[in-house]
């Protein structure tokens, strides 16, 4: 597909262009929004805790206000949810694409090559499946120590068996077509068939797979940060905020409001981004 | 090279491909062939499904290993050749598909499928490669926009074409056509049978035409040989298969073809029954149990193929009295018709 | 004499998503008592929707008759001259009433498939399927059933004693056979056959020919041959329509048609087969593609590919002209085209 007319395919796509609106908001709300609120995310304010939201009423003594209230210890809900955002992004986006590569690296092995590589991949595959995925996490966190860096290898960890899966039935389906032959036949090897011929048809359930596991995967911080084995209380997550919001819930709802609608919008802006990359690099789409 | 006999281009000798069913016991797809492809030649190789000519051809382009015999290009076993041998000669074979749609990878454009041969044998993308496939596409009829489409947004006979031309790319010197246009309709199947015979005028390709339409191998091949459950039964010259058929397997195969022809006596031998299963087949001849003039010895042993004539080989015990019977018989059922409708 | 099937300019369509297929564009055809007709044509040509609209079995969401009559003995299934415009919901199709239509179907009218692996159900054993039609119109009795699968597994070529097995246990050619009883069975005034031998190897098609002519002769029945094969037209058939395009171009009696053929396509066709008999050179073969019924070209619909194509044949569709008795072509050149 030519550069233009990947483009003209990405503008005329619905889902395309709302997932990248939607996802420049979120950019430009995490990263220069800090930049305008006068808070840090940090400062305890005992004096103004459990603010309710003000919105864009200043106080009367002309100190900025908080447009989304404060929470237990007085720190400034926006800020935080902006600074927390940081955290939670980068965790869901490298907790995705780490696991995404191995996962399909393995699936690719598992189908191609086929008997004792299948079986010891698609073994240890079921091992972990069989698992519950919270009580590992959970037990992990609990050895290794709560930090961010833990908290991606679980993630890791946990991720990849569904890439794996899907990729190998692909390959399996994949392996055998004609095409395929044909590309032995002009002399290519196992990885460039692998990779240039395999790989591009697979590229639509993974992006679907990825879509789907960001958000599960920032939902899973938040349950980990709401159990107290996900990231320290320093760092602020949205997870974390919901956690520390739920004493508060009944008089205070702001506390948990704000974080689980934030968590919401980027669940839905990289679902929405993931069904449009599909529709835009799939050839026999055709509007 | 003056006094020496060339050889040919392509030898097999005693091809046999076993394949292991799991508590059933060996599969024969292929028992024992051997034949010989000359330069500039069209051998094709007709048979029913699963009668394992299409795994000949596959075992020749080598994307399967036989159990047991040779494939000899230029008098070079092909499954002995080195690494970068075996690399330069996958350059010299190339194989057509059946399936013009499942032979093209669906995710990538024309252009893409095209540069792969030659990308693979080290050449760089740039001008000079667009231009060399530029080439390669209208060598095969087809036009230039055609580049940028996916196989999807083509028809089967454009499909066709380019699978054509992706195994042109490399110059090869020997193409197994593995049923090339049995998957296209009537007009299309014309246009790419013209293209394959101009091909060899041109460029004296060599091809392995298999397919099951006896109409399109006498129409394109110098000699044909007829397959029946893995074992070669009759070959020969084109001319002298048609006009002097002696096994009686293909006596019945050539009359089974529906012809466009009117005012004639039907010449038709109606075999009985399917064709046995290829797992575990007995001593005895493989074409017995159907047979028309099948003897007691064709049950107790398999019949060699014999030369009978100049380049006409046949493996059957009874091939001296083959036309006469088979005279005999249409007598019969002429004289039983005639019965039935008094 | 009254013909028994007779279909008057039908036009059809199939609609998905904002895309027609405009699958026929009028055809008219007749089948008299007893005959064998041919239908050839090229994939997309609307050879099976002609069938299909024949017994009003178009797939019900998506596909449509939108003008014209098909009329089986004396009754009416279809007629959409009688058509009343609905405000509200899809427009009845006029015509027998679905009970009847059913009645008629296997009974009067029946079937064979392409495919005989899928045109068969699988959980089900072959005296089961056949009996299913005895069962369905002529409600026997457990043990006469039997007695009459028997008897129709006999003239088709398959011991009786195989009757309690199933579809899986028989090859494709056996596949065909049971296709054909469970067709043959109530004795059908007219039997439609669709493609029955393409997926079939040629001595097994050769067995199935034979078998065919066999019962059509025993029969009397009338028999509707759908195949892109001419060579089994030829044998088969009294009489020929060559499709294109959703519309005839060319029908007459077989040797007429296929030894003086009037219509270009028909012309092409011939010419691109390979012949078994004769010696050539070269085929000659149709230029461009066959045709996309969601863009059927404006005239005569044949006229991109038609090396005889005037201003005429692109503005105006060429009416029906005879050739001669009996023998009709739809091309402005009436059947005076030369090579």
């Amino acid at each position: 597909m030519s550069r233009q007319e990947l483009l003209r395919r990405m503008r005329k796509n619905k889902f395309f262009v709302i997932g990248s609106v939607m996802l420049v908001i979120l950019l430009f709300f995490i990263f220069i929004g800090p930049l305008l609120v006068p808070f840090e995310a940090t400062s305890v304010d005992l004096v103004s805790r459990l603010t309710p939201p003000q919105w864009f009423a200043s106080n009367e003594d002309g100190s900025p206000s908080h447009i989304l209230g404060t929470d237990g210890v007085g720190q400034d809900i926006l800020v935080r949810l902006m600074d927390g955002g940081k955290i939670s992004l980068m965790i869901g986006i490298v907790s995705v694409i780490i696991p995404m590569i191995f996962g399909t690296i393995m699936g690719m092995m598992a189908g191609y090559y086929g008997g004792k590589v299948d079986l010891i991949i698609m073994r240890i595959n079921e091992v972990m499946l069989s698992m519950p995925q919270m009580m590992m996490a959970i037990a992990i966190m609990a050895v290794l120590g709560a930090n961010v860096y833990n908290l991606i290898l679980v993630q890791c960890l946990l991720g990849w068996m569904s890439y794996c899966r899907i990729i190998r039935g692909n390959v399996l389906s994949l392996r055998n077509s004609e095409f395929i032959k044909a590309s032995t036949l002009l002399g290519s090897g196992g990885g460039r068939i692998l990779f240039r011929e395999i790989l591009p048809n697979c590229v639509t359930p993974i992006i679907i797979n990825a879509s789907q596991q960001i958000g599960q995967i920032i939902l899973t911080e938040a349950s980990l940060s709401f159990l107290g084995c996900g990231v320290p209380p320093t760092i602020p997550t949205w997870g974390l905020m919901i956690s520390e919001g739920r004493s508060y819930i009944t008089y205070a709802p702001w506390t948990v409001i704000a974080p689980g609608l934030a968590l919401m919008f980027t669940v839905l802006t990289f679902s929405s981004l993931g069904d449009g990359i599909r529709d835009v690099l799939d050839p026999k789409n055709k509007d | 090279m003056a006094n020496e006999t060339r050889a040919p281009l392509m030898e097999i000798r005693h091809l046999k491909e076993y394949f292991a069913i799991p508590n059933k016991g060996m599969l024969h797809a292929v028992d024992d062939i051997s034949f010989t492809v000359n330069e500039g030649e069209t051998l094709g190789l007709v048979g029913e499904s699963g009668c394992g000519k299409s795994t000949v051809g596959n075992v020749v382009v080598r994307l399967l290993n036989p159990t047991d015999g040779e494939v000899l290009y230029r008098g070079e076993n092909v499954f002995d050749a080195q690494k970068a041998r075996s690399f330069e000669l996958r350059k010299k074979i190339q194989l057509i598909f059946q399936d013009p749609y499942s032979s093209l990878n669906p995710s990538k454009t024309v252009y893409q499928t095209l540069a792969e041969a030659y990308l693979v044998h080290g050449e760089k993308r740039g001008p000079a490669l667009d231009e060399k496939i530029r080439k390669l596409v209208a060598r095969a009829g087809l036009e230039d926009y055609v580049l940028e489409k996916y196989p999807h947004e083509l028809d089967g006979g454009r499909r066709q074409l380019v699978g054509i031309a992706r195994c042109l790319s490399l110059d090869p010197e020997f193409i197994v056509c593995d049923e090339p246009v049995s998957a296209l309709d009537v007009s299309i199947q014309a246009k790419i049978i013209n293209l394959l015979m101009d091909m060899q005028k041109e460029l004296g390709i060599s091809y392995l035409f298999i397919s099951h339409d006896l109409s399109v191998v006498k129409h394109i091949s110098h000699r044909i040989a007829v397959m029946y459950l893995g074992q070669i039964v009759e070959i020969a010259d084109k001319d002298e298969i048609f006009d002097n058929t002696l096994h009686p397997y293909s006596i019945a195969l050539l009359s089974a073809v529906p012809k466009l022809e009117f005012d004639k006596a039907s010449t038709r031998i109606v075999l009985k029954g399917d064709v046995p299963s290829p797992i575990n087949p007995g001593e005895g001849c493989r074409f017995a149990q159907r047979c028309w003039m099948a003897r007691e010895a064709c049950a107790k042993s398999c019949p060699a193929l014999q030369e009978v004539g100049p380049n006409h080989f046949v493996a059957c015990h009874y091939y001296q009295e083959s036309q006469a019977r088979c005279a005999e018989l249409l007598r019969e059922q002429a004289n039983g018709q005639k019965e039935e409708s008094v | 004499m009254e013909p028994l099937l007779a279909i008057q300019d039908l036009h059809a369509e199939y609609r998905t998503g904002r895309s027609v297929a405009h699958a026929l564009n009028g055809v008219t055809l007749s089948i008299m008592p007893g005959e064998a007709f041919g239908l050839v044509g090229e994939t997309g040509a609307g050879k099976t929707t002609t069938a299909l609209c024949t017994m009003r079995l178009m797939p019900r969401d998506v596909g449509r008759i939108t003008k014209g009559s098909v009329r089986f003995d004396g009754q009416t299934i279809v007629d959409m001259s009688k058509a009343k415009k609905r405000l509200v919901g899809k427009p009845k199709v006029p015509g027998l009433s679905e009970a009847k239509l059913t009645d008629l179907r296997g009974k009067e009218i029946a079937m064979i498939f392409q495919n005989p692996l899928t045109s068969l159900n699988p959980v089900y054993t072959i005296k089961d399927q056949i009996g299913l039609v005895y069962n369905a119109h002529e409600h026997l009795s457990k043990k006469d059933t039997r007695d009459k699968v028997a008897e129709i597994l006999k003239t088709v070529g398959i011991l009786p004693e195989r009757m309690d097995d199933y579809p899986h246990q028989f090859s494709g050619g056996m596949r065909q056979r049971v296709g054909i009883a469970a067709a043959m069975a109530l004795n059908p005034k007219l039997l439609i056959a669709d493609e029955p031998t393409t997926a079939l190897d040629v001595t097994i098609q050769a067995q199935i020919l034979e078998l065919m002519k066999k019962l059509q002769h025993q029969n009397a029945s009338s028999l509707l041959m759908i195949t892109h094969n001419l060579g089994i037209i030829a044998e088969l058939c009294q009489r020929v329509a060559v499709m294109y395009a959703g519309t005839i171009v060319e029908m007459g009696a077989v040797r007429d048609v296929f030894t003086n053929p009037a219509h270009p396509y028909t012309v092409g066709l011939l010419g691109a087969i390979p012949s078994l008999t004769t010696k050539s050179d070269r085929l000659s073969y149709i230029p461009g593609n066959v045709v996309n019924s969601s863009m059927i070209p404006s005239g005569c619909p044949f006229h991109p590919r038609c090396a005889h194509c005037t201003e005429q044949c692109r503005k105006e569709q060429p009416p029906v002209t005879a050739v001669s008795a009996g023998h009709y072509a739809a091309c402005w050149k009436g059947g005076h085209i030369d090579g």
